[in-house]
């Protein structure tokens, strides 16, 4: 932390000597970065979490009848297993700054508050996305792969790209929220889960679209432009609704 | 500090006085409205009976279906529910801009009415699925984002009980109540993007409805109007008197 | 009764009791939340009225 505000002076911006917005955004994306290789404690945790979640996916489909077909739950198990797996993240996204009291000084540098925002949503980007990246194929290697998924099965990477970075930057937005509250690991279940749910529902009418190569043009492409939509419109507000969050 | 609180507490505004009336008023327009839901609006036509029948000099090929009465009252109030969380973001919006006190109080109780209001959107709209479909719930769009709303402003209560430092509540209830009620549009035209047979589309140019179903469903609008800001103002009342209650309380101990 | 007539009937009398709930309820809602409000503050004004007269003693 305390490397921080040098580092950012020496980044370009030379004439008003305050570093630019971009430089700002990358110095703070580096120490959350950074942050993770030591400790490696969000990935591992998530990880953990989300191959236990598989595991409860198991349990929860191992009585179903031998002709179940699995294709057509499998884009909401894989919603499921990543709304479960980001909540965990978001919940300790914002732990350390908390327990070391560093927003605080991040909050005294006179930089402009979106920039928290877009910095510490990417950090949980990059981190869900690595995650994902780890988890999706176990997912398939567990539940897929006595299946024959439809050859638009690539296409689930659209919504799942989508959703990710909605979920996100709501839930950076709630996790800010609820850092400072009673019972804050329920609190951000109770209000990210609702709130995503638009976005849910369309990434998984998308996804099962994608894994059951159903109509393309008439299903996967407007549920996904709705889950985009909300994405944009959400990401706006919460960007635009930042400042007060944070500094209050 | 005492005098101040009195002096902004006691005086009662032109509003506040008409809050009673007001919903007196609703409570009459809303009766009418019922009376008229099941004299003047005619029984909407069901399935086809197989061999039509004279009544009251008409000829009806179909079933005559009773439930959908409940559509008088179910549909108005769940509009006011969304008028009344748009008065919560926008009292949301106006704390964030101008940091008073009052505009957090007036976003809160609109929540409260809000939350009655969709309680009542969901006990009717349940008993009708209950009886049309035969089932308690079902997934179907406009309901599940109904439902999604009534979670979301309970979790708004929820953030609320929270927090213990008051500007920092205000703070963070207005900003859930802005993100809150983007949900509403989404609830409000979800029939639009994806039809269902439901839920009719009851505003747009060519009304669907034939007048003497459009005016009870009109009163019952304008009742529930009159009702849900009696009560808020009535409420709002209630909680400036305990504000200051408690500051006063504060003062005596001093 | 005319069968025919029964028919196009059928579902009035079954329907009853759900449209007469839905309406029960929705007045029972609002009454309590009415109530709610009024009983509410009814006590607030009673117990500013007793701490401004304790208040107005002790000066």
């Amino acid at each position: 932390m305390a490397a921080n505000p040098s580092q950012a002076t020496r980044a370009e911006a030379p004439s008003t000597g305050r570093p630019s917005t971009l430089a700002q955004y990358r110095t703070l994306l580096a120490k959350d970065l950074r942050q993770e290789f030591r400790t490696r404690e969000m990935l591992t945790s998530m990880g953990i979490y989300a191959l236990l979640v598989l595991v409860v996916f198991g349990a929860a489909l191992a009585q179903s009848a031998r002709g179940f077909d699995i294709l057509q739950v499998s884009g909401g198990l894989i919603w499921a297993l990543i709304v479960f797996t980001s909540l965990l993240g978001l919940n300790r996204s914002f732990s350390h700054e908390k327990e070391e009291g560093s927003l605080e000084g991040i909050l005294l540098v006179p930089l402009d508050r979106s920039v928290i925002f877009l910095s510490k949503a990417t950090s949980n980007l990059l981190f869900l996305a690595v995650v994902e990246i780890i988890t999706l194929p176990l997912f398939y290697f567990f539940f897929l792969t006595g299946e024959t998924p439809s050859s638009t099965f690539w296409m689930t990477v659209g919504p799942l790209a989508v959703g990710t970075i909605g979920i996100t930057g709501i839930g950076t937005l709630l996790a800010t929220i609820t850092m400072n509250t009673r019972g804050k690991d329920v609190l951000l279940a109770v209000l990210f889960i609702p709130l995503t749910y638009p976005l849910l529902y369309a990434c998984t009418a998308a996804t099962t679209v994608a894994v059951l190569g159903g109509d393309i043009g008439g299903a996967y492409v407007p549920a996904l432009a709705l889950a985009a939509g909300y994405d944009v419109v959400m990401l706006l507000v919460s960007w635009l609704l930042y400042d007060y969050v944070v500094s209050a | 500090m005492t005098e101040t609180t009195t002096k902004t507490t006691t005086k009662t505004s032109s509003l506040d006085r008409l809050a009673i009336p007001l919903i007196i008023v609703g409570a009459l327009l809303t009766t009418t409205a019922f009376v008229l839901a099941f004299t003047l609006a005619p029984l909407v036509m069901g399935a086809e009976v197989d061999t039509p029948a004279l009544i009251g000099g008409k000829m009806v090929a179909n079933k005559l279906l009773l439930s959908q009465k409940i559509f008088y009252f179910h549909m108005p109030v769940a509009v006011t529910s969304f008028v009344a969380l748009l008065f919560t973001a926008i009292y949301g919006v106006l704390f964030l801009a101008k940091r008073e006190r009052r505009y957090d109080l007036n976003a809160k109780v609109a929540t409260e009415v809000a939350l009655v209001f969709i309680l009542m959107t969901m006990v009717s709209g349940e008993l009708w699925t209950r009886y049309e479909w035969g089932v308690w719930w079902v997934w179907e769009p406009r309901l599940t984002t109904y439902f999604i709303l009534m979670l979301l402003i309970i979790g708004y209560f929820i953030l609320r009980g929270a927090i213990d430092d008051a500007e920092r509540r205000a703070t963070y209830a207005s900003v859930f109540g802005i993100i809150a009620f983007i949900d509403v549009p989404i609830c409000f035209l979800i029939t639009r993007m994806v039809p269902s047979s439901v839920h009719p589309v009851i505003f747009r140019t060519d009304s669907g409805l034939p007048p003497p179903m459009l005016i009870p469903l009109l009163i019952a609008l304008f009742g529930m109007f009159c009702i849900a800001f009696g009560l808020y103002r009535t409420r709002l009342r209630e909680q400036r008197l305990r504000e200051r209650l408690t500051a006063l309380k504060e003062s005596l101990e001093d | 009764m005319d069968p025919i007539l029964a028919e196009i009937y059928s579902t009035v009398m079954t329907a009853a009791p759900f449209v007469i709930g839905a309406y029960a309820l929705m007045w029972l809602v609002l009454l309590v939340y009415l109530l709610m409000t009024a009983l509410g503050l009814k006590r607030t004004e009673k117990q500013i009225a007793a701490l401004e007269e304790s208040l107005a003693q002790k000066r």
